[in-house]
């Protein structure tokens, strides 16, 4: 008698924290032999750094009191007219004159630090904005695309057809340049709008060919059961054909909105300031090539899963009536 | 209630074309209950089909309640809002509740308030005994439940004919008598009823005519006592011993 039998796992386990490890050893010899210098350091600053913004004196006269309080300094100086003691605060670390100093109009006593967001930061935000306002638009070019493609109507549906093939034809970075070149020039577009309407009608030619998918999927009775109860042909799609088919579709849709936000990493071309152009301004000034690099690449992936975890939770809710 | 003449559906299939239904004519009255049947791929199940324009024909008439489906002035969907249909697959919608099943197109083509569509969805539940399972997803129902359900969502429409596409012949046996009840009851209060089934004791007891098709041809049309006791046509004589 056959018994099942659990096989077992843990030699398997093993090989894969050995693989797992020299791998990571590779990479570390790998940047040995290249004397690259590993500076994580400099990194964080790119995410969010304290501006100083220098405190002048708003008259000339001389240094009365500095009374510090907490991180602070208050520095009152008397002015040479006479007349009552202008006070300046400053951070208590970036003082630059003692009691009983003169001070001139405008020269500096010391500076007030304050939060600034680093390009990274705005590169991720300008590359999450961006993905889903041509994520919104493509669902939408999408829908209707694909809802064309199925109709009976030749003119309609060829023109998805020359739509779709012409998309899916060519590179994304090659439309890029086009719609910013040419569309962008004739009809005098932001380069934003050109990197969002290039992004929103690649990503729109692909979901249309899903979403089409989609409802053919659904069983023909499921039309002729709503038909027979007397609901149009656009009752049918909306509330019964359409909903099925969105379900049925989400996990393909999530896999192209996840590709989307890795496609327009190609909007820097024409000078977006998104994650990958920030990554490659930061990279001029800091010489941290490497780190920078696997920051960026890090941020993507942060940004895809969480997208995919919503997705997935999505997927879940709409498994409620299976 | 429903004429038909000189109906004809052909299908184009590869080689030479297939006439489904083959000049056929033929009345139901109000009231009238008709059983349809047939050897499988003889045309019964399309001539149910084009009774509520499912299946466009290609030549004839079809009146409904006095309204020519051929007519090109003549709205298809305010036709079929009047005409029932009952599949053998039920086609529930699976991502809707029964009680949403029942509702939709209340809600949507008799634009009904939802607490009346409610109401009234209820009462067909109940009368169709599946009231406790209202909240209930189809894909949690057995297939007898489930075609309940698509007569409950058929009556929900008022309809003055109710078509029966195989209600029962993809059931499982011990599943069949809890629908055939269903339909029996309706007949009894006076629903038209036209029926494509392969339930002779059903054709028996509930039908006021049964006609007989073959080749797309109703080759016989009489009522269930004189067709069952002494068919004329050797084909119907024939489909009876295999059947009985």
């Amino acid at each position: 008698m056959p018994l099942k039998r659990r096989p077992i796992q843990w030699p398997w386990q093993a090989l894969l924290a050995v693989i797992l490890l020299g791998m990571a050893a590779g990479l570390w010899v790998a940047t040995k032999r290249v004397n690259y210098e590993w500076r994580w350091e400099r990194v964080p600053q790119y995410f969010a750094y304290q501006a100083e913004e220098p405190q002048t004196s708003p008259v000339a006269g001389k240094v009365s009191s500095i009374s510090p309080d907490g991180r602070y300094s208050r520095v009152e100086i008397a002015p040479e007219s006479g007349g009552q003691a202008v006070a300046v605060a400053v951070e208590t670390d970036t003082l630059k004159v003692k009691a009983g100093d003169p001070v001139a109009a405008g020269d500096d006593i010391g500076a007030e630090r304050h939060w600034k967001i680093g390009p990274l930061t705005w590169g991720l935000w300008v590359t999450i904005w961006i993905s889903f306002l041509s994520g919104f638009f493509g669902l939408i070019i999408g829908l209707i695309t694909g809802l064309c493609r199925l109709s009976p109507n030749p003119a309609l549906r060829g023109l998805a057809v020359l739509y779709i093939e012409l998309i899916r034809g060519t590179p994304l970075l090659v439309q890029i340049f086009i719609f910013y070149f040419f569309i962008g020039t004739v009809l005098d577009l932001d380069r934003i709008v050109a990197g969002v309407g290039a992004l929103a009608l690649f990503v729109g030619a692909y979901t249309a060919e899903i979403i089409r998918a989609g409802i053919q999927s659904i069983a023909k009775g499921q039309t002729e059961a709503a038909r027979s109860l007397g609901m149009t042909a656009t009752e049918t799609m909306l509330h019964i054909v359409l909903p099925q088919a969105l379900k049925r579709v989400l996990p393909p849709l999530a896999g192209q909105f996840i590709s989307l936000i890795k496609d327009s990493s190609l909007v820097s071309v024409i000078a977006i300031t998104d994650l990958t152009k920030s990554g490659r301004e930061i990279i001029t000034s800091s010489f941290a090539t490497f780190e920078i690099w696997f920051t960026v690449a890090l941020l993507y992936l942060l940004v895809t899963s969480l997208l995919s975890q919503l997705l997935f939770w999505l997927e879940r809710r709409f498994a409620r009536s299976d | 209630m429903i004429e038909v003449k000189n109906l004809i559906k052909v299908f184009e299939g590869r080689g030479k074309p297939v006439r489904a239904v083959d000049d056929v004519s033929t009345r139901v009255r109000k009231g009238e209950v008709v059983v349809i049947i047939g050897p499988s791929g003889s045309g019964k199940s399309t001539f149910l089909r084009c009774l509520n324009g499912l299946e466009a024909f290609d030549d004839g008439q079809v009146i409904i309640d006095g309204v020519d489906l051929g007519d090109s002035k003549t709205n298809i969907n305010t036709v079929r809002r009047e005409v029932g249909m009952v599949f053998q697959h039920f086609n529930l919608f699976p991502h809707k509740t029964v009680l949403e099943n029942v509702t939709l197109a209340q809600r949507v083509v008799r634009k009904r308030k939802p607490a009346e569509a409610d109401e009234k969805a209820m009462k067909l539940l109940t009368k169709v005994g599946i009231a406790e399972k209202a909240h209930e997803y189809p894909s949690r129902l057995s297939g007898g439940q489930q075609q309940r359900v698509a007569i409950a969502r058929a009556l929900a429409m008022d309809p003055k004919v109710m078509l029966f596409d195989e209600p029962t012949s993809a059931l499982d046996p011990e599943m069949v008598g809890e629908v055939l009840d269903v339909m029996q009851q309706l007949a009894r209060e006076g629903m038209t009823m036209a029926v494509v089934t392969h339930e002779m004791g059903f054709a028996r007891e509930v039908a006021h005519r049964v006609m007989f098709m073959d080749a797309g041809k109703v080759l016989e049309d009489a009522p269930p006592t004189q067709f069952f006791a002494a068919p004329k046509e050797p084909r119907a004589q024939t489909f009876l011993k295999q059947v009985l």
